[in-house]
């Protein structure tokens, strides 16, 4: 009985010491143990996410013939369609490049772009993070937006070696500036996700709306990113916007709801742009008080 | 066990021992008693005003200001509007972390480098949240400049911002200072209006956009620098109209509303205001009340060091309501253009002052002076230098409204009509009219050298004949000359405002002149002892000698004699509904013919006489002119004057335009004041048309 007594003592001692030695440790020390539990950690993420992508192999074999050789039909089509589109996609390339060379025009290609599967995604933070497979090692840097076709799925918050958090467009880490479709006058309006519950709706606020601003008439407007902040390149869909959209309490401005794009809950594959100089992410990362390191 | 004396060596050995014992255990009997009973009644009886006392110290209420209302022109075009200022704010609560370890390294090295002297903690203190609040914003400017990132791989050239020295890119230590004694509570602002053009952080509005957008984008939400948004003035036609729009400055006078914008429950915590705005000029003054809004405010927690830490409620601010005024901006924008053009030998352009009004209801569509300001730059701060060049250039008069001038020939509409009424000349009477006149013995020139010969009423007014009036007016005589230049109210105060308008101002334009002068016998004994004299009167029929008024007091004159009545009430404000009813006006008092007379040598001084320089061809109108003279460093300069009304047949608008000459600046009043109204006129039938 004394030594049970004495051994659960030694436990709470124990837990009392970790805790402090914790607490006292080198931030650089607990960093390093943070990014080590995440290496620690990845592997299992990616068994979780190669093991979704397993069952769903077994899923495919188990369809009948009948119905593989439908959707090889369907997919053939598909194929044929994308590939006119990419041969006109790489004519206007070479005839945007040649343009370009010819009014002297620096190239505009800034982004490096690498495609990463979803590793994980937790139910309890369903619209606001999903972790990636690609990491430090493929080049991925903190801030560089993340995109699946030409829509806008969130930005990378945080890289580790192999894995990397992306804040979604519904988190509300993340805002943006957009234009709206409609808007000949080109008002640029704010993006920001709120927090929700996890199987509630996913929640993003489109703010900054000049009062001037009418929706079309039973049209949905597009709200797309402007390219002006130097991270999301222009033109990206971030989703739509709901109708009514209300002023603000001193009428100056209205404020709106957006409707992110379907994808955002079922998506399984992005692509990280990866700009060709250093990202906001890395230049806040330097610290206060040494601002000659980025100059 | 017992000793040697067979006692109980435990037992006390002494009874004062046992004494002791008690004494001791009532002391603190009574001390914890005294405890309890004090705990209870702070708890029981003390328990709700040491909450209140309690919630006072650990919450403050923060007061907004609340924007103000716009001002429009008659047709709803907006002269005065807010624009969202976007400005970089400091947390300097979440940035303490920072602020303790830079601290604490400069006194380590300040230890180290001189170790027998005592630190200046508060020094050290104030460099370290300078060293991280600078640091901070270099990132900042880094983010902003938007091919600085480029630049770093070597892909695109640099180019930072070029507005800003690189010292107005650090944080100033004394605005840090002050900051922190009296509103440490608050964000410290890094970058006021990054986005306005010109304001130094950006050139044009695509540059603004660009650096908010940069910044929402690059900044994390929930960091320690935070991108904020209020409201500032805008006035979107910079100088347009600005001595009637007039400009606002800092106020204090949201202390004073303190206690009636919060919830009563409130009233006792701590306040703190935002600096807000009152009108220092013009309608932005004399509308005050009007424009102002009603403040909101905020309720936060504090911590013990005086920031806000939580938001727990808020009441949003309203705006203030809107103000329509009469102005028409195509005409005043004409009036303005082409007062600009009047410049002297060296190319400045010369004060001046012009007015439009409708005719029938007294409406003011345009009212301009020159040299003018402009209120955005008054918007958030106005700096010395540019208040003492706009002093210095004398544009802060309102010259239309303000300046006291003799109204020379224009004023022989006045001689012409008090001598017909006074039945000393009538319409079609003619009088020799030779190049001089002679009173008291002193020859009063004609301006044409020959004379005009054979002049009647209408020659007169066409040719601007001064023997005609010479004579006409020793005739009527100088109290009836004063009578009638009183019953068209040309020494009245105009802009008064109707009683049930604001109470803070009881005139619609700040200060109007009141110190109008129509001389008369008693004025003249009384200002300079001395006798009226004929030569007075006779200066007085041309418009010169005692004479002063405005040229709004002219333009609602001429408006007077197009509708055929004695009185106009101008007004800046506009009233759809306006009935075209003047205080104090009653019929002209002259017979038809007279009365057509009248207008028919106005028209004529366009058609053929010293107007016909701005003859519009198509569009007839009235007018006379003037030029009179001043004294301008003891030298005699002129003043050119036009007023007059349009169309001739069915008058809409009347004008008065006035024009300081300078010494070395020939001026008169058909060739330089005249094209203002033709201008003018030009765009007010334009205006018309396109209705």
């Amino acid at each position: 009985m004394d030594n049970n007594r004495q051994g659960a003592k030694a436990s709470y001692v124990a837990l009392v010491f970790f805790i402090g030695l914790w607490l006292i440790l080198p931030s650089a020390v607990r960093r390093f143990n943070r990014e080590a539990f995440a290496e620690f950690q990845a592997p299992a993420l990616h068994l979780v996410g190669k093991g979704r992508d397993l069952a769903r192999y077994w899923e495919l074999k188990s369809r009948s013939p009948e119905e593989l050789v439908a959707a090889s039909r369907d997919l053939a089509r598909i194929n044929a369609a994308l590939e006119l589109k990419l041969h006109s996609l790489d004519d206007a390339r070479k005839e945007n490049i040649r343009l370009r060379e010819m009014l002297r025009y620096p190239q505009s290609t800034e982004f490096v772009t690498v495609v990463a599967r979803v590793s994980i995604r937790e139910t309890s933070s369903w619209w606001q993070r999903i972790v990636i497979r690609k990491g430090r090692s493929d080049g991925i840097r903190p801030g560089c937006p993340v995109v699946f076709g030409d829509r806008v799925i969130g930005r990378v918050s945080t890289v580790h070696l192999t894995t990397s958090e992306v804040d979604l467009v519904t988190s509300p880490g993340f805002r943006c500036t957009a234009f709206l479709e409609g808007d000949d006058q080109y008002h640029v309006v704010h993006v920001s996700g709120r927090a929700g519950l996890s199987l509630s709706a996913p929640r993003a606020v489109v703010s900054i709306i000049p009062l001037e601003y009418n929706p079309p008439a039973g049209q949905i407007a597009k709200v797309m990113t402007t390219g002006l902040g130097g991270v999301f390149p222009s033109g990206l869909t971030l989703g739509t916007l709901e109708a009514g959209v209300q002023s603000t309490a001193e009428k100056h401005m209205q404020t709106g709801a957006l409707t992110p794009a379907k994808e955002l809950n079922f998506i399984q594959e992005v692509s990280v742009l990866i700009p060709k100089y250093p990202t906001a992410g890395e230049i806040l990362l330097t610290p206060a008080g040494k601002p000659e390191e980025f100059r | 066990m017992k000793d040697v004396d067979g006692q109980n060596p435990s037992a006390p050995s002494d009874p004062i021992s046992a004494w002791r014992l008690r004494a001791i255990f009532l002391l603190f009997s009574a001390g914890f008693i005294y405890v309890a009973v004090g705990l209870g009644y702070r708890q029981l009886i003390q328990n709700d005003a040491l909450n209140d006392q309690s919630e006072n110290q650990s919450r403050r209420v923060v007061i907004r200001p609340p924007s103000r209302g716009k001002i429009f022109d008659r047709n709803g075009y907006v002269l005065v509007d807010n624009r969202v200022r976007w400005s970089v704010k400091a947390d300097l609560l979440a940035l303490q972390p920072e602020f303790r370890k830079e601290y604490l390294d400069l006194l380590n090295k300040e230890k180290a480098r001189f170790p027998d002297r005592r630190p200046d903690y508060d020094q050290l203190q104030q460099t370290a949240r300078l060293n991280v609040l600078n640091a901070w914003l270099t990132k900042i400017w880094f983010v902003i400049d938007s091919t600085n990132q480029k630049a770093a791989k070597g892909s695109a050239k640099v180019k930072s911002t070029p507005n800003l020295h690189p010292e107005e890119r650090m944080v100033h230590p004394d605005a840090l200072r002050k900051h922190l004694n009296e509103r440490r509570a608050l964000k410290f602002p890094l970058i006021l209006d990054l986005a306005f053009p010109n304001s130094g952080h950006a050139v044009t509005p695509e540059e603004g956009n660009r650096a908010v957008a940069r910044f929402i984008e690059q900044f994390p939400v929930h960091g320690p620098i935070t991108l904020e948004a209020d409201m500032v003035r805008s006035y979107p036609n910079g100088k347009l109209a600005a001595h009637v729009l007039g400009y606002v400055r800092d106020s204090d006078i949201l202390k004073g509303q303190l206690d009636d914008v919060v919830e009563s429950e409130f009233v006792n915590f701590q306040k703190l205001g935002y600096t807000g705005k009152k009108g220092a000029d013009g309608i932005e003054a004399t509308y005050n009340e009007v424009l102002s809004g009603r403040s909101g405010w905020e309720l936060w927690t504090k911590t013990s060091s005086g920031y806000n830490k939580d938001l727990l409620k808020f009441s949003a601010p309203i705006q203030g309501a809107n103000v329509a005024l009469s102005l028409d901006t195509k005409i005043q924008k004409a009036a303005e253009e082409a007062l600009a053009k009047i410049v002297d030998s060296q190319g400045k352009p010369l004060p001046a002052a012009a007015v439009m009004l409708d005719v029938n209801t007294g409406e003011i569509l345009a009212l301009a002076s020159q040299p003018s300001f402009d209120p955005n730059e008054m918007a958030d701060r106005v700096t010395q230098i540019y208040f003492d060049q706009v002093n210095a250039d004398g544009g802060w008069l309102n010259r239309a409204t303000q300046g006291l001038y003799a109204p020379g020939s224009t004023f022989k509409l006045i001689t012409a009509t008090a001598g017909l009424r006074a039945n000393k000349i009538d319409w079609d009477d003619i009088l020799d009219c030779g190049p001089s006149y002679m009173v008291g013995g002193r020859a009063f020139p004609e301006h044409d050298p020959v004379g005009y010969g054979q002049v009647d009423l209408e020659k007169m007014l066409a040719v601007s004949c001064n023997v005609w009036n010479y004579q006409v007016g020793l005739r009527t005589g100088p109290e009836s000359l004063a009578k009638e230049a009183r019953r068209f109210g040309l020494d009245a105060p105009l802009l008064r405002k109707p009683s049930e308008h604001d109470n803070h101002s009881t005139t619609e334009l700040p200060n109007p002149a009141t110190r109008m002068v129509i001389p008369d016998r008693a004025y003249k004994q009384r200002v300079a002892g001395e006798p009226w004299t004929d030569g007075d009167t006779a200066n007085t029929s041309i418009g010169q000698g005692y004479l002063l008024t405005t040229p709004l007091h002219m333009a609602c004159l001429i408006a007077s004699i197009a509708r055929g009545e004695t009185r106009t009430t101008p007004s800046i404000i506009h009233d759809p509904g306006r009935d075209g009813r003047h205080a104090g006006a009653e019929p002209i008092g002259l017979t038809t013919p007279q009365l057509n007379a009248l207008r028919e040598g106005m028209v004529r001084c366009v058609e053929e006489g010293t107007a016909k320089i701005v003859r519009i061809p198509g569009l007839p109108y009235a007018a006379k002119t003037g030029t009179s003279e001043y004294f301008k460093k003891g030298e005699k300069a002129h003043l050119a004057w036009i007023v007059g009304y349009a169309p001739a047949d069915n008058p809409v608008v009347a004008f008065c335009v006035l024009v300081e000459g300078q010494l070395d600046t020939s001026t008169w009043g058909g060739k330089t004041a005249g094209p203002v109204a033709r201008d003018m006129i030009l765009s007010w039938r334009s205006a018309a048309d396109e209705k």
